[in-house]
């Protein structure tokens, strides 16, 4: 390991009357990293969060934050956190409302109102500071909100469901801004369920369901050890005995034929380099043999099972 | 201690600002007078005038001169009916009739017997109005001792003048001291401490429950948490609510010093004569006394706040938590309902005992403080099992609002709060 970990949770479990939310779950967030806590509804994303900023308490395991063993509200002026369950003062002013909760995170007044005018600006509600929280429309108290998570500057920043509920205007503006953040070396944990934005933002995830981490890593590197399951072959001779070995049902899922070129899926447990020797054996010639990279939905899927991927966004892949 | 303060702040300035604070602010005086003055006025200007008939049957014109004086008695107009004496039930059912009709209030049935025995009989629509009867009464038994004297031959006008009315001062001994205060005074005073401290308590531990059903309806609590402790943030927000209440409390007491020391004028801004040259006795307020109340509105206010935090926590919605408020409310109600009983004996033992325990001391203490001396080892005795009621209370309140604001849902049964309590 090059890089420190901002984050680390080593063996963390927590249990509720009923059921146990996070069962042993370990893992690390690279510092500058993007990294994403993945899983469907009801996995143990949000318990997990809040287990970091120390709101509940783990059963068993420990949590370290910065390298050191200590909690969420030790580091509070270092982290921002915006929970998935939104929420302001609804009768206080938005610039009194931004300065109160940069103050609980140990911030001088002075500079968090000016902190809070500039983010306001940076944001397009200027000309809103002085009015109440109560007549913004819920998109800009979201705003708001992600202001009073960020305008402090923390080194960590830990978002729950950053975007749902959110237009895709701003949830544009919540990407942008997060990416910028992350470019001025903030580290960025987020939970979501919607696989598509993850996989264009993280470069590290961890995917868990019923409480338990299914896989965790750079993307990169998920994406390399999960591999496999897709196989894009082009062929000079042989097309015949190539065929025979496509229609081998122990080793090819399904196959998509274009003569000299084939997309294939593999059978359920089939390595693809007995593919290839199954080629080569029958007298083809291979001039291209790929391992196609899957999407981050496609592994979630395969990892989780589509009965575990209760999330709507995932729901029509899962039956087709 | 710094976030603390944080709390403290946003929560004594977002109050203060509020109209509800303004209008209070002002209306809290003009409430308390009306609570003080309305019934003395009340009393003292007496209702509608009293129609009463009086069926006179006696033989000597006792009858007539009573019906003459109760017609000059204010408030009572009077009837003289002769009746012969075996007329008067038949005379009484007409009577009856004409009470049902609203012509009359009643009628008093006089006849020898009054003189000789001292017996008369008032049927009307107004015997239960105590006042009424006690005026009738008094009026009646007058009469008949002014007969009586003038039958003995003892001219009426010389016992009138024999029996003078007593001007009974009444002055308070405090510490040793006598005080300006007169009886009625120490009775105003510990009635308008009762009134505060009621007020006072009851509605700013209402308060701060419906500061933490904000915070935990609108999820705020979550960010809150994420960098206070939640003793803190209890803590910042029962002293902030408790400093807009000695705010409070302080401008009433300036604007109410001024008033007093410049009472002369607003006599005369009421268009009220200063009677006899001499202004009314005000009581006088010692340092003691307000020591006293606000050590005891404070700590019962802290006790009160922490319970209303508690029961806040357990609920999700205001409705919810008045409900659940309900049985702290009543611990609050019981001394007050017990008031007349405390002023009346503020050294019996039911004064004494609702002085000491914890849940109703913060209220009974500083009243029967003002009304009648309190030995220094009870007070410092209910103070000692305030504090310690306060500090086991607390710690139980804190514990329920950490697990509470959290959860959602429905409301803890008895054995999950005693979990809560429990957790570590």
């Amino acid at each position: 390991m090059t890089t420190e970990s901002v984050v680390a949770l080593r063996g963390v479990s927590k249990r509720f009357a009923a059921h146990t939310a996070v069962k042993l779950l370990s893992l690390d967030v690279p510092a500058g990293s993007i990294y994403g806590l993945l899983g469907p509804n009801g996995a143990g994303k949000t318990t997990t969060i809040r287990m970091i900023m120390n709101i509940l308490v783990p059963d068993e395991g420990t949590i370290m934050l910065f390298g050191r063993r200590s909690t969420g509200r030790d580091w509070s002026p270092r982290i921002g956190y915006l929970p998935e369950e939104r929420g302001l003062y609804r009768k206080m002013k938005v610039g009194d409302l931004l300065v109160f909760l940069a103050e609980t995170k140990g911030m001088g007044r002075r500079a968090a109102r000016t902190e809070a005018r500039r983010w306001l600006e940076r944001l397009g509600l200027g000309a809103w500071e002085q009015q109440k929280v109560d007549a913004l429309s819920k998109g800009m108290q979201q705003k708001v909100q992600f202001i009073s998570t960020v305008m402090h500057r923390p080194d960590l920043v830990i978002l729950d469901e950053p975007f749902a509920g959110l237009d895709p205007v701003n949830a544009q503006v919540m990407k942008d801004t997060v990416v910028s953040l992350a470019k001025a070396g903030t580290t960025i944990l987020f939970s979501t369920h919607i696989m598509e934005q993850a996989e264009k933002l993280c470069s590290a995830i961890c995917i868990i369901a019923r409480g338990e981490k299914v896989v965790d890593g750079p993307l990169a590197d998920v994406k390399r050890n999960h591999g496999g399951r897709h196989l894009i072959v082009a062929l000079e001779r042989g097309v015949g005995a190539a065929d025979r070995v496509f229609k081998d049902r122990s080793l090819i899922a399904k196959a998509d034929e274009y003569g000299h070129y084939a997309e294939l899926e593999l059978a359920e447990g089939a390595d693809s380099q007995r593919i290839l020797e199954a080629l080569l054996q029958a007298g083809v010639r291979v001039t291209r043999f790929e391992v196609a990279e899957p999407t981050l939905h496609k592994i979630f899927i395969d990892r989780v099972g589509p009965e575990a991927a209760t999330a709507p966004a995932s729901g029509a892949e899962a039956n087709g | 201690m710094g976030k603390v303060w944080v709390v403290i702040r946003r929560e004594f300035v977002e109050r203060v600002r509020t109209k509800w604070f303004i209008i209070s602010t002002v209306l809290g005086p003009v409430l308390m007078f009306a609570f003080i003055a309305v019934p003395l006025i009340m009393a003292r200007r007496g209702t509608r005038e009293r129609a009463v008939a009086v069926v006179d049957g006696t033989s000597a014109g006792f009858g007539q001169r009573l019906a003459i004086a109760l017609d000059q008695a204010p408030a009572i107009r009077a009837t003289w009916l002769p009746t012969p004496i075996d007329q008067i039930e038949a005379a009484a059912d007409s009577l009856v009739e004409m009470i049902g009709l609203k012509v009359i209030d009643g009628f008093v049935i006089a006849t020898d017997e009054a003189v000789e025995d001292g017996r008369a009989e008032y049927r009307g629509a107004n015997v239960s109005s105590p006042r009424d009867m006690e005026t009738l009464s008094n009026l009646i038994e007058e009469a008949i001792f002014t007969e009586r004297l003038g039958r003995a031959g003892v001219d009426a006008a010389v016992v009138r003048q024999a029996r003078i009315p007593l001007q009974f001062r009444t002055l308070k001994v405090a510490g040793s001291r006598t005080t300006s205060s007169s009886g009625e005074g120490s009775f105003i005073l510990a009635y308008v401490l009762w009134l505060l401290l009621y007020m006072g308590i009851l509605l700013y531990g209402v308060n701060v429950m419906g500061s933490v059903v904000e915070e935990k309806s609108s999820r705020i609590v979550e960010v809150l948490i994420s960098s206070l402790r939640p003793f803190e943030l209890l803590a910042g927000k029962i002293i902030g609510v408790g400093g807009v209440g000695l705010f409070q409390f302080a401008i009433w007491g300036v604007f109410g010093a001024i008033m007093v020391d410049r009472r002369e004028l607003v006599f005369r801004a009421l268009g009220e004569s200063v009677p006899g040259g001499e202004l009314p006795a005000f009581p006088e307020v010692p340092l003691g006394t307000v020591l006293v109340f606000l050590l005891f509105f404070l700590l019962g206010y802290f006790l009160y706040a922490a319970m209303f935090a508690a029961v806040a926590a357990m609920t999700g919605s205001e409705q919810e938590a008045r409900q659940a408020a309900n049985a702290v409310v009543m611990l609050l109600v019981l001394p007050s309902v017990l008031m007349i009983g405390i002023l009346n004996d503020p050294d019996g033992s039911m004064a004494v005992t609702l002085s000491l325990i914890p849940f109703t001391s913060p209220i009974a203490m500083p009243v029967r403080w003002a009304a009648a001396e309190v030995p220094t080892n009870e007070l410092v005795m209910a103070l000692a099992f305030l504090a310690l009621a306060l500090a086991g209370v607390t710690w139980i309140a804190g514990r329920i609002y950490r697990v509470g604001i959290l959860m959602y849902g429905k409301r803890p049964a008895l054995g999950e709060l005693l979990r809560w309590i429990r957790a570590a």
